[in-house]
């Protein structure tokens, strides 16, 4: 949703999701409310997942049989399907790890350029 | 995809969980259960939205867009109504027009033979280094050896080879047991069918017991024949044809166990074989098929003793179907093997040093009636010459036959009575027989060498699918050559279209460079521009189709009408065709649009969309390079149809040429017809008492102004050739000559006029069939010359400027060939005459007085008026000698010309109208390029005019591009026609190929006809209003 009200929060860049769906799942299998919640808390609320994105991005990743989906039981006793990375996703999480940093340390050269 | 189906369907599910998640957490938060729902629904967004996203993850993207294209092409194509039904009806044509010749293509010679497994199917043909000596031969003419190019290649030649063998071979091939089935057949000639309404003549083949089984046939009513069926003893049966039986007998399913009568003897119908079985050869169509035991029903059966024991008569063509366990070369190294055998070390010595075939040997000839040449030695069967042996069968070669049908050997059987001595008959050979056939030369008997071991005769297998061929090689020269003509055809139909897109992709450019602007890809554009230019294919194809089954199912009767018989060949869309349809669909779609495609998409975008057309400084920069390619469409259009009005003007001329040749008699008004009085029961001397008394009764008809006879009409495509020894030649010389026996008033009813001499007169008809009795069963030897009457080139090939009348020749001693023979003598001279085709040259005839030799012969009648008209009265007439006498191919001798020129006239016609489809779609192609320059060109023109310019100026621009284009492609294409058109050289006549009458005529048809294209817009150009023009957009 928008993020109007609350300008400290950051909306996510294109293909970025994917990379931190992975990265969450790098921890251990999670379902799809645990993923949007960790990267909030972990980005310490300044990403905020567009809900509406998570679901078509988790179904990407699926599609590339980067994660997998498998059914299990909530913390809270409640059937849920939890999503898992796999190897094939591991390998891509490092490939798009890399790209990202570069693509960071790119950008950061450039507005910093002093550093 | 069952993975993605899982997935979504417990989509639903997760969202719900998920927002229940979130209200939990929102109630753990404090917020009341109604605010912590309504906030987590808020937080997730637009649900259905989501779910759709995520559907799209799934779904295949291509499929998508290419629907999206298809919805946007369509919107596009709707939009510009007139464009599109050019467009359309232009592909349509181009598509419909190669539909229509590949459909007749695939037909007559790619759909496979209408039995079971066809490709199992193998035809034996034999090969030899020398000629088999043997009496008879005949060939079914289903088999290219004998009836195509390799034709030439007939059995007198050096390298013999053919596809009939005798029926011992036949038996002994069977009893080898190589193939899982063995059938033999040979066609039955002529037969009278009694016993259903009144007398017809059908078609019948005689077949093996196993014939059926072989082919995997089965009967459609009743049963087939069987093994056992085909047994002296067995009764006789028949099985019909399922179009006969539906035509003929009503399609009643109570026809089986009825009898008929064919040629006077009864045969049971046993059953109707299934539908798709017409024959076995392509376009084969036969009534009925009998057993071949039922032979000696049909005809005289003293030739049958000789046949079914005899080596020496080769009469059936043999198929087998190899067995999966025997490859092809083990058939074939042991049937070789009977072969060879049979044919060195038989009982009979076919193959021995002396093994000439033919009677090529110096035998003067018994007689005039023993000279008809023949295939096969003189040797008398095991019956002797009977008393009405030595008639010549009259062979019908397929009129209009093309060069492929070189060498008809005639069909077995024909009238009872053949006897051993079948005459030879050529069908229409082709240009180079014609050469042969022209000036028949002296043969003499030369020495051939010995076999060596590897010359030995053997069986090659030929697999069945192209072994017989059947009436196929007739068509595939005119089939080959429209194909080329309507592949033109669709090539300027694509480079019109892609005239028409390019113009419209430069008045798209704004649309383009928004699309560009807005992030489009580059070649997902290309990709909707292709979709379009595919889909107007599409659109094309399928009308295509349409046009097609039109065009073939006329192009079908046009050549069926021309047919003694109607051919069967069905036309009908088959996968192949429609795959072919697909292909050549896509394939235009793709490479009609292409160019344009790549050219729409090379917009520079600023000015084109901040400008639109109006910018002229663009229009000047960007209209350098779409108009060469626009300029080189038109001047391709022009050329190829430049190439294909040339290849039809030759084949005009040829046709013009073919028609107003000099045949030698009055062909107007004249009605011929066969008969045959022996099928009705007539025998020896009666025979010859029916043709007069019908002749005198014919002349007595009202409408007749006289009528004739003679062993065969004239241009009808047979021919029968004589040999004799020529005094003061070498005696073992043989001269020969095309040779016809005429009825009384022969010359008077075809109107040959008679240049020296006398007409044949009843004492001459006398001396002929003494001399024929004599011949025949050895009575009081002649002593009097046969008188003949021959035609100018006789005289100018034997007698030069020798007095020709009262020479005699042909004189012969008393040999083992037969009695002394006095000879024919020269009695009158007629001017020259076609004999049996229009292209051949004119030869040396030789008329001889009628005389009892012919079972059958053909009546020419000469009318006073419209001879279509007078066919009723003669078959009444006929009917008056007796109801029971069948009439054959009652036609007129027009009809009979224009069967011969059928190929002719066939690809005349369709190549014309080729021609003028090119020849519209070319103009069409520069009259749409010439408009669109004007349209766009407006403003520029206003300027001029308002600055002064002429509107003969103006005029005079448009029509000088117009007519410079038009020019260019003509030159290109005559270029390009010169080319090409000698591959026609085979088809033509009396025309050269690069006939330079033709190529000034075309191009001066063509700019004639650009000049108009140019001066419809070259008008408008000059009615523009420079005050309305300056405001122009």
């Amino acid at each position: 949703m928008s993020t109007k009200e609350d300008r400290e929060r950051i909306e996510l860049l294109q293909g970025t999701l994917d990379l931190l769906i992975l990265r969450t799942l790098l921890l251990g299998p999670a379902h799809g409310y645990a993923i949007a919640k960790a990267i909030e808390m972990n980005s310490d609320e300044v990403l905020q997942v567009e809900q509406g994105s998570l679901y078509p991005a988790l179904h990407r990743l699926i599609k590339r049989r980067w994660i997998s989906v498998e059914e299990g039981t909530s913390e809270n006793n409640r059937r849920a399907k939890f999503y898992r990375l796999t190897r094939e996703g591991r390998k891509q999480l490092k490939v798009e790890t890399s790209k990202w940093d570069k693509l960071a340390g790119a950008i950061a050269r450039i507005l910093r350029p002093a550093d | 995809m069952r993975r993605s189906k899982r997935m979504l369907d417990d989509l639903d599910a997760d969202i719900r969980e998920h927002i229940e998640r979130e209200t939990q957490d929102n109630i753990e938060r404090g917020m009341t259960p109604e605010e912590a729902r309504y906030a987590a629904v808020r937080k997730f967004g637009n649900v259905t939205r989501v779910k759709e996203d995520t559907r799209d993850v799934w779904r295949i993207a291509w499929i998508e867009d290419l629907w999206q294209d298809i919805r946007y092409g369509m919107r596009m194509l709707r939009k510009s109504p007139g464009f599109t039904a050019v467009a359309v009806l232009t592909l349509a044509l181009g598509i419909g027009a190669n539909t229509a010749i590949f459909s007749l293509i695939d037909a007559v010679m790619l759909r496979s033979l209408p039995v079971e497994k066809p490709s199992e199917l193998v035809v034996l043909q034999w090969n030899a280094r020398k000629s088999p000596k043997i009496h008879a031969y005949m060939s079914s003419g289903d088999c290219p050896s004998e009836s195509g190019p390799a034709g030439e290649r007939d059995l007198r030649s050096a390298n013999p080879s053919g596809c009939s063998f005798s029926e011992p071979m036949f038996r002994e091939i069977r009893n080898a047991n190589q193939f899982s089935g063995v059938a033999a057949f040979a066609n039955s000639g002529p037969l009278s069918l009694t016993g259903n309404g009144p007398a017809s003549m059908v078609s019948g083949q005689l077949v093996s017991g196993d014939f059926f089984r072989t082919m995997g046939v089965k009967a459609a009513v009743g049963r087939v024949l069987e093994a056992s069926d085909d047994s002296p003893t067995a009764a006789p049966v028949a099985v019909l044809n399922y179009g006969f039986w539906q035509s003929s007998f009503g399609g009643a399913r109570d026809v089986v166990g009825r009898t008929i009568e064919l040629n006077g003897a009864a045969f049971t119908i046993a059953g109707v074989a299934e539908q798709r079985f017409t024959g076995i050869a392509p376009g084969s169509d036969y009534d009925v098929w009998l057993p071949l035991s039922a032979g000696p029903r049909i005809t005289n059966p003293m030739m049958w003793s000789s046949r079914q024991d005899n080596v020496t008569y080769w009469w059936l063509t043999i198929v087998g179907r190899l067995k999966t366990e025997t490859p092809l070369p083990k058939a074939q190294a042991a049937v070789s093997g009977l072969f060879r055998n049979e044919m060195l070390y038989g009982s009979v010595p076919l193959f021995d040093e002396g093994g000439m075939f033919g009677p090529l040997g110096p035998r003067g000839g018994g007689g005039p009636a023993r000279s008809q040449m023949m295939i096969g030695g003189p040797g008398p069967g095991p019956s002797g010459p009977g008393p009405t042996t030595g008639g010549p069968r009259v062979a019908k070669a397929p009129a209009g036959s093309g060069p492929r049908d070189a060498v008809v050997v005639q069909g077995p059987m024909a009238p009872p009575g053949g006897g051993p001595q079948p005459a030879k008959i050529r069908g229409p050979s082709d240009p180079k027989k014609a050469a042969k056939g022209q000036a028949p030369a002296e043969t003499t008997s030369e020495a051939r060498t010995l076999s060596k071991p590897d010359d030995e005769p053997n069986i090659t297998l030929v697999n069945a699918q192209t072994g017989l061929t059947g009436s196929r090689g007739r068509f595939a020269n005119p089939l080959y050559v429209l194909m080329f003509a309507v592949g033109i055809i669709l090539l300027i139909a694509c480079s019109n279209v892609a005239g028409l897109m390019l113009a419209r992709a430069a008045a798209r450019q704004k649309e383009m460079a928004l699309r560009l602007a807005l992030g489009a890809g580059r070649t997902r554009i290309v990709r909707q521009l292709l979709t379009e230019s595919v889909m107007l294919a599409g659109i094309g194809g399928i009308l295509g189709i349409i046009f097609a089954s039109w065009g073939a199912h006329a192009i079908l009767s046009f050549v069926s009408s021309n047919q003694p018989r109607p051919l069967t060949f069905a036309a009908g869309l088959d996968m192949r065709v429609l795959g072919f349809t697909v292909a050549v669909s896509l394939l235009t779609g793709i490479l009609f649009g292409l160019a344009p495609a790549f050219r729409g998409t090379r917009v520079d975008m600023t000015p084109a969309l901040k400008e639109g057309f109006s910018a002229s400084s663009k229009l000047a920069r960007s209209g350098g390079r779409r108009f060469t390619i626009g300029n080189a469409l038109v001047v391709t259009q022009v050329a190829l149809a430049i190439v294909v009005l040339v290849g039809a003007g030759l084949m005009v001329r040829t046709l013009q040429n073919l028609r107003s040749i000099d045949v030698g008699f009055d062909s107007h008004n004249l009605v011929i017809f066969g008969i045959n009085p022996s099928l009705a029961g007539y025998k020896d001397a009666q025979i010859d008492s029916v043709y007069r008394d019908l002749q005198g009764r014919l002349t007595e008809t009202p409408g007749v102004k006289s009528a004739s006879y003679s062993m065969i009409p004239l241009l009808e495509g047979s021919l029968m050739v004589t040999m004799f020894h020529w005094p003061g030649t070498p005696q073992d010389r043989q001269s020969e000559s095309y040779v016809l026996e005429i009825g009384p008033n022969f010359f008077g009813t075809m109107q040959i006029p008679l240049v020296a001499g006398r007409n044949f007169t009843t004492p001459d008809y006398e001396i002929a069939a003494s001399a024929f009795a004599s011949a025949a069963n050895g009575s009081a030897r002649p002593t009097v010359p046969t008188p003949v009457i021959v035609d100018q080139a006789f005289v100018a090939k034997f007698l030069g400027k020798e007095n020709p009348l009262g020479k005699r020749f042909g004189q012969s001693d008393a040999s083992q060939e037969g009695p002394a023979s006095p000879g024919y003598e020269i009695i009158g001279v007629v001017r020259d005459t076609k004999y049996s085709d229009l292209r051949q040259e004119i030869s040396p005839i030789m008329y001889k007085p009628q005389s009892g030799m012919g079972p059958a012969l053909a009546f020419e009648v000469r009318t006073a008026g419209d001879p279509q008209a007078l066919v009723p009265a003669i078959r009444k007439t006929v009917a008056q000698i007796n109801p029971n006498l069948p009439l054959r191919d009652v036609t007129t001798e027009s009809q009979q010309i224009d069967r011969l020129l059928f190929q002719e006239r066939l690809v005349a016609r369709l190549s014309g109208f080729f021609g003028l489809l090119a020849l519209t779609l070319a103009c069409i192609g520069l009259y749409g390029l010439l408009a669109y320059e004007v349209t766009r060109r407006t403003r520029e023109i206003g300027i001029r005019r308002a600055l002064g310019a002429q509107p003969g100026d103006v005029l005079r621009q448009v029509v000088k591009q117009g007519l410079l284009l038009a020019l260019v492609g003509t030159a290109v294409g005559t270029g390009v026609a010169i080319g090409v058109t000698r591959y026609l050289k085979s088809m033509l006549y009396d025309v050269r190929a690069d006939d330079p009458v033709t190529i000034v005529a075309v191009g001066a048809l063509l700019v004639m006809v650009a000049m108009a294209a140019c001066f419809i817009p070259a008008r408008r150009a000059t009615n523009v209003d420079p005050m309305v023009a300056l405001r122009y957009e």
